[in-house]
């Protein structure tokens, strides 16, 4: 606690460690300052999990004709699919979801989910971030929360998502602040139509601050930091009394030896991964960028989000399903779990793959479902997730669960407990009020195999 | 059972005397005869973090126990502890075995860890209590007065050590010291720390305040330390502009810290215009301003910048921080919403731009109603006008919301919005008061309890959002013509959030015995609710009147935040016992000024410009450098995000697009909604902390530097891609016929606001050979410039 105003060079602690500064604020560099001299205190070692790929469903996925179908409800309920059996015994799915059914064994359904919110941007506010939305507070994403208490390796981005969130109204930091928002790919990793699909696609992807635009080279760089460090004398004497203009050097470096870095550039070498694995997860955006995910996660990045839209089947429902919802989904989820698998990394990856709610159980009168949230289905793989198993059940005709009922919390919860953190963790707000990372989440422990 | 308990001070020689049973000793020589479960007990199960949110004061407890959050329900956490759990968790015949000493010494496993070890005078005092049965009697803690002993500590210089005392009256008329009973926290560590047993050590040259809380009583102690001077150092005489100067400098010599010198006029020229504009000066201004020798010339330029139509808007942007100008919460249709915040902004921006008394602006807010004084039909006329003006691509308000004298959109969400949160709104914006932890436990840090929280919430019990009685049939009439056979209404512009004064709503009731809880302003008076009665119009009269502790003080602490960027009360709205002012002298006289001046928000805005303090350079010296609460220099600071986009462009010579919602050409501080569809736009917004203001809290404007900020500035392409604009200032300068130094000084004006030194000279004759075209001459030192600290940070 104690500092050493007088004598201490900010610049000591930088060449300390360069690890994951990246989801690092200005509080928690200094503050690095002391660590760097204190022992590390162990981590809690009932970690499983050290990742996580967030595949997000937006508009809120007609579940009930996915993971949870109700072939005993009357016509106007149950719809046009039928079920198959999967590779885990008992638990059946959508004929839709052929590839998901082999890889259900290695999957964990969770049919018992429940909230009140039948709204897209709260909904997704509470799905994402395991917390009810207030007024009074912004809660930050899952991938924020994970940017805060787990550092990701050096020169990586912790949080990287594929998409903006409801145009970025969810999925950000919230009340931690902007050093935890996800950094945000921008690029298509979608060959053009027509064009084959070689090395050419894989050049597309970026994520946005981590890598030189095109044409920016390091050569360059390192030229023109030259030049920078000689014009930015003025405040060189200051920089040990004022925590914004030293903080603000130790990022500079940082930033740098991100740039430096091609952990990054390499996870979007999509083309080192050979044509028959980029074909199983399909050369669509959403395929290619699971695919990119897997590699992020590989290169350390603790956190990412991919995408995929259309879900809000307000109208021909079953149309949008079978001929594109389902098939993509089928193929990309399948493939991400199973190539997880393959690599040995589901063992410490956890895949979510949620929506924000659910859709009625009543078709309307447009052969659509419009918002549910009362009863909804989630998928989970990896991370200690028990395997070929699906939790809870709902009513007959899926109105609401009928045993194991949990919530967004609980699930959040069970997430954050796989990954070693402890889900009443507290953290503070900007105005220093204590807030547990999830209050009313309990672990599902019979979630957990 | 005895009735009587002393704690008394014996000194060491008296230790053989005490004897076994009751007595035991604490630190520094001290005994506590016959612990009390309120006086001590409670005030070490706060102390040891025992009942604290994460531990047993959360709401479903920890581990089987559950004690009151904070302590403030000393008897039902004497059940607890006493008779739940079957009372295995004391045990007067073997005390040591009492399952509450086990778990907080951690001799059996305790989620908790170990709170205290088996040898410490707290677990004696534990198990002193336990041995006597575990006795309490309800109410003997009842606190009457806490008094702290010295109540401001003046060091003479570092590394010194000072005793802190607290003594409790209690309301049978004993008095005790409950030192080691406290909690003590420094609110600034780097300056000087406190041990748990209330001894302050001073670290370092500065000022601060210990916090000590006693059981929910909370009494900060202000600490000065200052600078050691060397042998015959005099200290110098420093002009004075104004009172501002008066007591600045006043408590400046206190602490031995003499002020930097004046800024620089450029120096000074940059950071005005930052400040006042969120813009940067251009080179022809910098020349001019440099090149007048009139002695009042800061003075004009000042008045100039307090004039200028972006000022009003600098003021509207962080106003709608304090609102709450939260676009995406602004009610149905979606496409009309971010116009609508451009109308909050507007509306905020030109009564600062008139200059309105800041009660009479206060009032158009916290009064506002839709219909004024219209009829259901005028208002419904008037509705239609205002919604014509912006519904439609390219259609833009022209003054038609902002000429309404109140701004009904601060209570008009989509989502109803409860009493208590308009409380905590209400509280946070114009009485700089952070309530919202009252909402479920009396604040651990400030007097308020969840009694007075819910009585303020009261005061908004005749708020009405929706429709009024008066206005419905009409209102339902255009309605069902507006939506005609329309599946998704959401889409559809209809009216549905008049603001308007209704009938009272059922109110809240005493938390303990549920009885009525009259509406009463924070710390202030009853507030009549009743059929027909705005009962926000006495609120705001409560708010206005000359002696609210608040009102005033909060707005001219806001002011000199922005202006030096640190509060005198820091964070600004954040006033609490927990935290006062670091010169409450100056903000008192400011608040004095502001009220004798009838509220003229730009007559303190210029006092404190015009000040010496203000205008003091960043550069420091040998005796102020480690000042940073006491404004003995400028500090250097981040700027908003609005005024960073808007200084890049101003670099740049560039101009944004803010998407189809915004008129175009508007600089950054011009744009009233919080979420945009511009994507280039927004990442930037977001990365440099613009808040998305669900939460009309000032702390959601995050203002520190971040990595992603310093890799935008390095490598985001929308940003590099500015430096092609043929008519930016990169293009211009390579094709201009200038020589390298007017290149060179051109470049520097235009970003840094100040000519090249030799060495920046030097630096760029360098980097010359390197580069082979005039274009990648141009463009690094561009990059290298807006790269800069002394570029993106104001000083």
């Amino acid at each position: 606690m104690a500092r050493d105003c007088e004598g201490f060079s900010r610049r000591d602690f930088i060449k300390v460690g360069s690890a994951g500064l990246l989801g690092m604020n200005l509080p928690q560099l200094l503050s690095l300052e002391s660590a760097a001299r204190a022992n590390p205190t162990p981590q809690a070692t009932n970690r499983r999990a050290t990742s996580v790929i967030m595949v997000w469903l937006a508009g809120g996925p007609a579940t009930i004709d996915m993971w949870d179908l109700r072939p005993n409800a009357p016509e106007n309920i149950r719809g046009q699919f039928h079920e198959i059996n999967t590779s885990a015994p008992g638990i059946r799915i959508c004929e839709h979801l052929p590839q998901m059914a082999r890889v259900a064994d290695k999957a964990t359904i969770v049919r018992s989910l429940a909230h009140t919110i039948p709204s897209h941007g709260p909904a997704t506010v509470f799905m994402t971030t395991g917390n009810r939305p207030t007024p009074a507070t912004q809660y930050p994403a899952l991938g924020s929360l994970v940017t805060r208490l787990m550092p990701a390796a050096a020169g990586v981005p912790p949080y990287v998502s594929f998409t903006e969130l409801r145009n970025g109204s969810a999925g950000q930091s919230g009340y931690l602040g902007t050093a935890y928002n996800p950094f945000i790919v921008e690029g298509n990793p979608q060959p053009a139509a027509g064009a084959r699909a070689n090395s050419q696609t894989a050049a597309n992807l970026r994520v946005r601050g981590i890598t030189l635009p095109t044409g920016f080279t390091l050569e360059q760089l390192e030229n023109r930091d030259r030049l920078l460090r000689n014009f930015d004398q003025t405040f060189q004497n200051v920089d040990r009394n004022s925590d914004v203009v030293g903080g603000l050097d130790a990022f500079h470096q940082q930033a740098l030896e991100i740039l430096r870095s091609d952990k990054t550039r390499n996870a979007f070498a999509l083309d080192q991964e050979p044509m028959s694995l980029r074909n199983r997860y399909g050369m669509t955006q959403f395929g290619q960028g699971a695919l990119a995910a897997r590699r992020l996660i590989e290169a350390g990045v603790r956190f990412t989000t991919v995408s995929i839209g259309g879900w809000d089947t307000h109208g021909q429902n079953f149309n949008a399903l079978s001929t594109r919802l389902l098939p993509q989904l089928d193929q990309v989820l399948s493939s991400l779990i199973s190539d997880l698998d393959d690599r040995g990394m589901l063992e410490n990856t956890i895949v979510y793959c949620a929506g924000e709610f659910g859709r009625t159980p009543r078709i309307n009168n447009n052969v659509g479902r419009d918002h549910w949230a009362r009863s909804m289905a989630v998928v989970l793989a990896g991370g200690g997730f028990r395997r070929g198993y699906a939790h809870g059940t709902t009513d007959t005709n899926g109105m609401a669960p009928a045993t194991d009922i949990c919530s967004p919390d609980d699930v959040a919860s069970t997430i954050f407990n796989q990954l070693g953190i402890d889900p009443h963790t507290e953290l503070q707000t900007p105005t220093g009020r204590p807030m547990q990372l999830f209050r009313e989440g309990r672990v599902i422990n019979r979630l957990i195999g | 059972m005895k009735s009587l308990y002393l704690l008394a001070l014996v000194s060491m020689t008296m230790l053989f005397a005490s004897s076994a049973r009751a007595d035991v000793n604490l630190p520094g020589n001290k005994k506590l005869e016959n612990a009390d479960f309120e006086r001590h007990i409670m005030g070490l199960l706060g102390r040891t973090g025992c009942n604290g949110g994460s531990c047993h004061g959360s709401f479903q407890g920890k581990g089987g126990l559950r004690l009151s959050l904070f302590g403030y329900e000393p008897e039902k956490d004497f059940v607890a502890i006493t008779r739940d759990s079957s009372a295995r968790r004391i045990n007067p015949i073997d005390p040591d075995s009492s399952l509450l000493l086990l778990k907080a010494t951690g001799q059996v496993e305790h989620g908790g860890g170990m709170r205290f070890s088996k040898d410490s005078w707290v677990y004696n005092v534990f198990r002193d209590w336990i041995a006597r049965g575990a006795p309490s009697s309800a109410g003997r803690g009842e606190v009457k007065n806490v008094t702290v002993a010295p109540n401001e500590i003046a060091f003479k210089k570092t590394g010194e050590l000072q005793q802190i005392l607290v003594k409790a009256q209690f309301i049978d008329g004993t008095e005790q010291d409950i030192t080691y009973m406290c909690e003590f926290r420094t609110n600034d560590d780097a300056v000087a720390e406190v041990t748990g047993l209330g001894m302050v050590k001073s670290i370092k040259p500065g000022s601060t305040a210990i916090v000590v809380s006693y059981r929910g009583n909370v009494m900060p102690v202000r600490i000065l330390i200052p600078m050691t001077l060397p042998p015959g150092f005099q200290y110098p005489k420093i002009a004075q502009v104004n009172y501002i100067d008066r007591e600045v400098f006043a408590r400046l010599k206190k602490l031995n810290m003499v002020p930097s010198d004046l800024a620089s006029d450029v120096d000074f020229l940059r950071r005005v215009t930052i400040d006042t504009i969120g813009q940067l000066p251009t080179p022809d201004e910098i020349r001019a301003f440099l090149a007048d020798k009139s002695a009042d010339k800061r003075t004009k330029k000042i008045d100039e910048l307090l004039a200028h139509p972006l000022h009003a808007a600098m003021w509207a942007t962080k106003f709608s921080d304090i609102t709450g100008n939260d676009t995406v919460a602004l009610e149905n249709p979606p496409t009309l919403r971010a116009k609508r915040s451009q109308q909050w902004h507007d509306w905020l921006r030109k009564r600062f731009q008139e200059n309105m008394p800041y009660d009479q602006l206060v009032k158009g807010i916290l009064t506002a109603t839709s219909r004024e004084e219209k009829s259901p039909e005028e208002w419904l006329e008037s509705v239609k006008k205002i919604d014509s003006g912006i519904d439609g691509v390219g259609k833009y308000d022209t003054g038609e919301y902002a000429n309404r004298p109140s701004l009904d959109l601060y209570w008009r969400r989509q989502v109803a919005v409860p009493t208590e949160i308009w409380g905590e709104r209400t509280a946070a914006a114009f009485l700089g008061v952070r309530v919202e932890c009252a909402q479920c436990h009396k604040h651990p840090f400030d007097r308020w309890t969840q009694a007075e929280y819910r009585a303020y919430a009261n005061v908004f019990a005749s708020l009405g959002v929706g429709i009024s009685p008066e206005s419905k049939k009409i209102v339902d009439k255009e309605n069902a013509a507006r939506k005609g056979g329309a599946k998704n209404v959401n889409q559809i512009n209809i009216i549905g959030k008049e603001v308007y004064t209704a009938a009272p709503a059922k109110t809240y009731t005493h938390p303990d015995t549920n009885a009525y809880l009259p509406a009463k302003a924070l710390g202030g008076p009853e507030i009549k609710l009743g059929k027909g009665i705005d009962s926000r119009v006495e609120l705001f009269n409560w708010m206005r009147s000359p002696d609210n502790p608040f009102f005033a003080r909060v707005l001219v602490n806001r002011i000199w935040a922005h202006y030096t960027g640190v509060g005198l009360v820091h964070p600004v709205d954040d006033f609490s016992l927990g935290n006062p002012a670091s010169n409450d002298v100056l903000l008192d006289a400011l608040a004095k000024d502001f009220i004798e001046h009838k509220f003229d928000f730009r007559y303190i805005e210029k006092a404190v410009l015009l000040s010496r303090t203000y205008q003091l350079s960043a550069k420091v010296n040998e005796t102020n450098k480690f000042d940073n609460r006491n404004y003995a220099h400028s500090y250097i600071r981040p700027m908003i995000a609005e005024a960073v986009v808007d200084v890049l462009n101003s670099a740049l010579n560039t101009t944004e697009k803010f998407g189809l919602d915004v008129r175009p050409g508007a600089k950054a501080v011009e744009v009233g909604a919080s979420q945009l569809q511009n994507a280039t736009l927004s990442y930037a917004f977001r990365i440099f902390g613009r808040p998305a203001r669900t939460t009309a809290c000032d702390c959601e404007r995050a203002m520190e530097p971040a990595l992603p900020q310093k890799l935008f500035l390095m490598t985001d392409p929308g940003l590099l891609q500015k430096f092609n604009d043929p008519s930016g200032r990169v293009i211009k300068l390579t094709t201009s016929k200038m020589n390298d130094t007017e290149l060179l000084d051109e470049l520097f004006l235009g970003t840094l606001s100040r000519l090249p030194t030799e060495s920046d000279r030097k630096a760029f004759a360098e980097h010359r050979n390197i580069v082979s075209t005039r274009r990648e001459l141009v463009f690094d030192t561009m990059w290298a410039l807006i790269n800069t600290r002394e570029f993106i940070l104001n000083h």
